[in-house]
């Protein structure tokens, strides 16, 4: 038991607080059902009813399955009733699934025939269980091991959705406004707040938000002075997805705000270790500052544009392989799913890079202004 | 000239002029990954190969030549490549729960134009290549901080070799969560980016809160960047214990030779 007399009263009132928020919010998506206007039905009984082997025209093999569902409506003016659906499912599962006992599902009702039972369609899973659950386990993860910096973690992504949420509201109703802008002030924003809470109040803070910024708008405009200068030569921007607007601007929005992430952690890293190095010697020379900066830069440039690498890229194997599947060409399929995402994965890596020398000079400048006024 | 090409030389070029030598090693270890990621996809398709194993084994492959090829083989990478293994073999186990679970694998319906001409069925296992995606999403950040860990705990034991273990590896832990901060903050803007017209697209058809969040699409996302968050927040501990128990038994083995 000493590790709950160890914890102070504050925190432990922080903590009771979290567990019953999270034993309120999972009770309540699973008794939500009232609140969604669409039909929900919990599935009761399944039966297999048919499955055979099929084989497209591309001699891929697969399994059809029919299953037969019984469910019982949760919510609007059938509820309490049972209803009945069909459901069909390949063993690959791209674009439908098998469905257990237990599952919510959304449906929608046949018009009432003659026959006694309900009869519909079913449209797609509920997970907002699930997700409520993994959210949760995200938070509970990142609050155990990271502790202050853990919550830091978890209010600055709230924060930074809540602002990107609501500056695309702006944008989508408010036709005039380019997006352009509305990403620019709200990489602004992105930047001020979390480094603010990575790093607190400092100056080594302010160094970063200087050569994030610096570094994230050279990148962008290198990137923009490449397309201009090969006339977007090679980008595909047929397979770009959702596309409900004109698709260079949100493709160059995206890579502003997802550069931003992996050009703060250079700052941010470069700015605290000269810093550090500052403050432990204040009568450290510039030449030995500029060196150590160096060394720092070198070791981090390639693990951080090797994660942004694999954070772009990987979310296209699944369309590669359906491409590739399907007989496209191997040039085809990758010219058509990777082009963009290489585009922003080396835009990004190229922000980190720059960013390095920024940053390092941003922090002898702040650091000779110190000693000057000091 | 095509953009990528250029932006590829222009990558190479900043490298160079930045990091010498060990700019040019980054570069070529990001083109070695590409090639192992390329090789996974390929063999992929073929419906025969578990999704997973792959994975698993790619994930090797990738951490050797990051770690290995960038670091040299030395005591610290050595114990950052079984920090990374041992982590990516949790997360895997749990993101394939939460992939079977969740049922996000595949395309959603918001896709359903431009996957109309392909042929749907074609037999290879969607939920286990969704698992895969989102491992292989987060492997450079769960890479990072496990050399980071390496690095800064080596560092601390030779500064101080009578340390405890105990001591050891809470310093551990206090050098991983100054990285936690960061390294979610790189995934979390690079999802962002990724999917901005997925949020426009929503926010232009006007979904409702309950449709967003019920939709796949959406739910694969969250579970991505969720996932990435589990991930870098795991190896941390993981990272420090390895490194403490090697670090420590290291020094016990020597002491008995004294």
């Amino acid at each position: 038991m000493t590790f709950f007399k160890n914890i102070p009263f504050k925190q432990a009132i922080f903590y009771a607080l979290l567990a019953l928020c999270c034993g309120v919010s999972i009770v309540f998506v699973h008794h939500n059902e009232q609140f969604y206007d669409r039909p929900i039905a919990e599935i009761t009984q399944v039966d297999v009813t048919a499955s055979e082997p099929m084989t497209d025209m591309y001699e891929n093999e697969d399994f059809l399955f029919t299953q037969e569902i019984m469910a019982i409506i949760k919510n609007g003016q059938h509820k309490g009733q049972s209803i009945h659906l069909t459901n069909d499912y390949s063993s690959s599962g791209a674009f439908d699934q098998e469905y257990h006992v237990g599952n919510e599902i959304f449906v929608t009702l046949d018009d009432r025939t003659t026959q006694s039972v309900l009869t519909g369609t079913i449209l797609d899973l509920k997970r907002d269980q699930t997700m409520v659950m993994i959210a949760w386990i995200f938070i509970f993860a990142l609050l155990i091991v990271g502790k202050r910096q853990g919550l830091f973690s978890i209010i600055s992504l709230s924060v930074n959705a809540v602002i990107l949420s609501f500056a695309l509201d702006l944008y989508v109703k408010h036709g005039g406004v380019s997006l352009l802008l509305v990403s620019g002030i709200c990489a602004l924003l992105f930047t001020i707040i979390s480094l603010l809470l990575i790093s607190g109040l400092h100056t080594k803070t302010y160094v970063a938000i200087v050569s994030t910024l610096l570094g994230t708008v050279i990148a962008l405009i290198i990137s923009s002075i490449v397309m201009w200068l090969t006339g977007e030569n090679g980008l595909r921007y047929e397979e770009m997805q959702f596309l409900t607007r004109p698709y260079r601007t949100v493709f160059m929005a995206g890579l502003f705000i997802g550069s931003l992430g992996a050009v703060m952690d250079v700052s941010i890293t470069m700015a605290s270790s000269i810093f550090a190095l500052y403050e432990q010697d204040p009568t450290i020379s510039v030449k030995a500052l500029k060196s150590s900066g160096h060394e720092i830069g070198k070791d981090i440039m390639g693990t951080i544009t090797s994660i942004l690498f694999f954070a772009y890229l990987c979310g296209s194997i699944p369309m590669i392989i359906l491409y590739l599947k399907n007989s496209s060409t191997l040039g085809l399929t990758l010219s058509l799913n990777l082009s963009l995402e290489l585009a922003r994965a080396l835009a990004g890596g190229i922000g980190v890079v720059l960013t390095i020398p920024i940053s390092q000079y941003t922090a002898i400048f702040f650091i000779n202004r110190k000693r000057v006024q000091g | 000239m095509n953009v990528v090409v250029l932006l590829a030389v222009i990558l190479f070029v900043l490298m160079v002029l930045v990091g010498g030598r060990q700019g040019i090693r980054s570069f070529l270890s990001l083109f070695l990954n590409f090639g192992v990621l390329f090789v996974t996809i390929f063999l992929m398709t073929n419906p025969k190969n578990s999704p997973i194993i792959l994975t698993f084994f790619a994930c090797t492959v990738i951490s050797c030549i990051s770690l290995f090829y960038i670091n040299k083989t030395n005591s610290k990478t050595i114990t950052a490549f079984i920090s990374t293994m041992v982590t990516i073999g949790v997360l895997l186990l749990f993101i394939t729960f939460v992939t079977e679970k969740s049922m996000i694998q595949g395309f959603g319906e918001e896709s359903t134009e431009e996957i109309s001409i392909f042929s749907l069925y074609i037999g290879v296992n969607f939920v286990q290549i969704g698992a895969s995606v989102i491992i292989m999403s987060t492997i450079g950040a769960i890479m990072d901080v496990a050399i980071s860990i390496a690095t800064s705990m080596h560092e601390i034991f030779y500064r101080n070799p009578s340390i405890s273990r105990k001591k050891l590896f809470t310093a551990g832990l206090s050098i991983g969560r100054d990285i936690l901060g960061t390294d979610t903050n790189t995934l979390f803007f690079a999802f962002f980016g990724g999917y901005l017209s997925l949020l426009i697209w929503f926010k232009d058809l006007s979904y409702s809160i309950g449709e967003i969040i019920n939709s796949k699409v959406f739910s694969a996302e969250m579970t991505t960047i969720f996932c990435a968050g589990i991930g870098i927040a795991l190896i941390i501990p993981i990272a420090a214990c390895i490194n403490a128990f090697y670090l420590i038994r290291t020094r016990e083995k020597t002491e008995k030779l004294l």
